[in-house]
């Protein structure tokens, strides 16, 4: 009696694809066995929706795990971004004494010179035949597109250096970079430098080593500095700056020629503005009255010179790459930001689904008691 | 009067205190500087830079630069300084020993270039630990 009932109820509503009544139906499954053959064409295609659901929690609940784990994940990278930010900061406060002493120097000595003619090997301009690429990245990825920023721009500058008929050698700073170039062997590489986790003296020194025997033995005629300048902790920018030969002027142009004066140094800044972070440039115009007029050189001013470009030679390598990693860390901040916003919202809509599946089964039950309950009334 | 002495390197302060005396090489040769010399600025070799501080004298390795001397503030920009004291004898002699044999290897005219200033700073960096001995 009760066995009959039970199948009336089932085959009255085959149409129904409410997830209560297929939960209520595999619960009843076993009881059809005997008469199953007459229903069977009908009961096969609600069978298979019953499996993934059945299994559906569970999934969800380890969907819901993973995604948990990765939003932690996200979080924590983004908050060692975040410390590795003001770091670099600090990186780039420390060096300032330096950089603004030098600008200095060099400003008041190019005025002594202005009417000098100065042969100095940094700074001849020679006919250029062939440019080296120096092409800063980063060590890691997970920081949205910096490092393919970067190396797209270094393609285009190639590009744009075989149109115009030139010979050109890469020196790749960065594991990311050197990866790039390894596995593209048509793109001649002069050296593959190794970032390090924070830009010192030396690293630069390694690259102006290279970049300086390179220029002097007139292996190249101009090196070019690829990096990524940090504009803000949101906004990036790939930018070429013309390292080599030095314009005697202390001034070093980017590619279209645009002068960028170094008296009129910038440094960015970290600062927090009603709790978050933000970025603040200024402009450092360096102050030249307390330079004694009586100054005598001890050596001939071009030697003078001659010593000093060097110096601002690294400076200016140490200084992009600090803006590089700078660019890199806040790049890899708002990346992991922007995951840990995707991953909470996905877990939202999994608890959703989740949630809305297990009541759908407790209904299920519910039902299935009640009307046991009343078949046996 | 009291003579003050700057050292600066690209990422940090090396030196910022006051000093009784410096010998400085400079691209022409050694100078002592005492209190109240006359401003000058010179190029700075690889090479030692040595501090009297109340008759006590220290080393430092200088890797090339700059200074400026006037109104008894001297201002050293270099790309590297090391305390002799902070050198340690066995890597440095080891450096030493690997920039020899480069030099001898090299060829051409920038391999040539390159190990001589690497030898250069290798020898510098011995000197000053065996100036202290």
């Amino acid at each position: 009696m009760s066995c009959s009932n039970l199948t009336m109820l089932v085959s009255s509503k085959p149409s129904l694809s409410d997830a209560s009544n297929l939960s209520f139906r595999s619960v009843l499954n076993p009881f059809q066995l005997p008469s199953q053959n007459s229903s069977s064409s009908a009961t096969t295609p609600s069978r298979s929706l019953i499996s993934p659901l059945q299994c559906g929690l569970r999934e969800l609940r380890t969907r819901i795990d993973s995604v948990k784990n990765t939003q932690k994940i996200t979080e924590a990278m983004k908050l060692v971004a975040a410390a590795k930010v003001r770091r670099a900061q600090e990186a780039v406060v420390n060096g300032r004494p330096f950089s603004q002493t030098l600008v200095e120097v060099l400003y008041n000595i190019n005025e002594q010179l202005q009417t000098d003619d100065v042969d100095v090997p940094l700074t001849k301009a020679r006919p250029v035949k062939k440019v080296a690429l120096v092409v800063c990245t980063g060590d890691r990825g997970l920081c949205g597109g910096y490092n393919n920023a970067i190396l797209k721009k270094a393609e285009a500058r190639i590009a744009e250096l075989k149109t115009l008929g030139l010979d050109y050698t890469v020196i790749s700073v960065g594991k990311k970079g050197n990866t790039y170039f390894l596995r593209r062997p048509y793109i001649p590489v002069d050296k593959f430098l190794e970032g390090g986790t924070l830009p010192t003296a030396k690293e630069a020194q390694t690259i102006a080593d290279d970049t300086f025997s390179l220029f002097v033995s007139e292996e190249v005629d101009k090196v070019e500095l690829l990096y990524t300048k940090f504009v803000s902790l949101v906004k990036s920018q790939p930018v070429i700056h013309t390292l080599l030969p030095l314009s005697p002027k202390g001034e070093i142009c980017d590619i279209n020629g645009v002068c960028v004066d170094a008296a009129d140094d910038e440094f960015f800044r970290l600062t927090t503005k009603e709790g978050k972070l933000t970025v603040e440039r200024d402009a450092v115009r360096t102050k030249t009255a307390d330079f004694s007029p009586i100054l005598q050189f001890e050596q001939d001013p071009v030697q003078i010179l001659d010593a000093l470009l060097p110096l601002y030679l690294n400076s200016q390598i140490l200084r992009a790459l600090q803006e590089s990693l700078a660019s890199e860390l806040a790049a890899r901040m708002s990346a992991m930001s922007n995951a840990s916003e995707n991953a909470s919202e996905l877990k939202k809509n999994l608890s959703t689904v989740y949630n809305r599946q297990r009541q759908a089964k407790i209904t299920g039950e519910i039902l299935e008691i009640v009307a046991g309950a009343n078949a046996l009334e | 009067m009291t003579l003050n002495l700057c050292v600066l390197t690209p990422n940090r302060i090396v030196w910022d205190s006051e000093v009784k005396e410096i010998i400085l090489c400079t691209n022409s040769g050694q100078i002592g500087v005492l209190p109240n010399h006359a401003p000058i600025a010179t190029a700075v070799d690889i090479g030692i830079l040595r501090i009297r501080r109340n008759d006590q004298w220290l080393t430092m390795a200088l890797m090339g630069g700059f200074a400026r001397i006037g109104n008894n503030e001297i201002t050293i920009l270099v790309n590297d300084a090391e305390k002799g004291s902070d050198i340690d004898p066995q890597e440095a002699q080891q450096t030493l020993e690997i920039a020899e044999a480069n030099l001898s290897k090299a060829e051409g005219k920038r391999k040539t270039i390159e190990a001589n200033l690497a030898l250069r700073r290798a020898r510098t960096r011995v000197e000053a630990i065996n100036i202290i001995a």
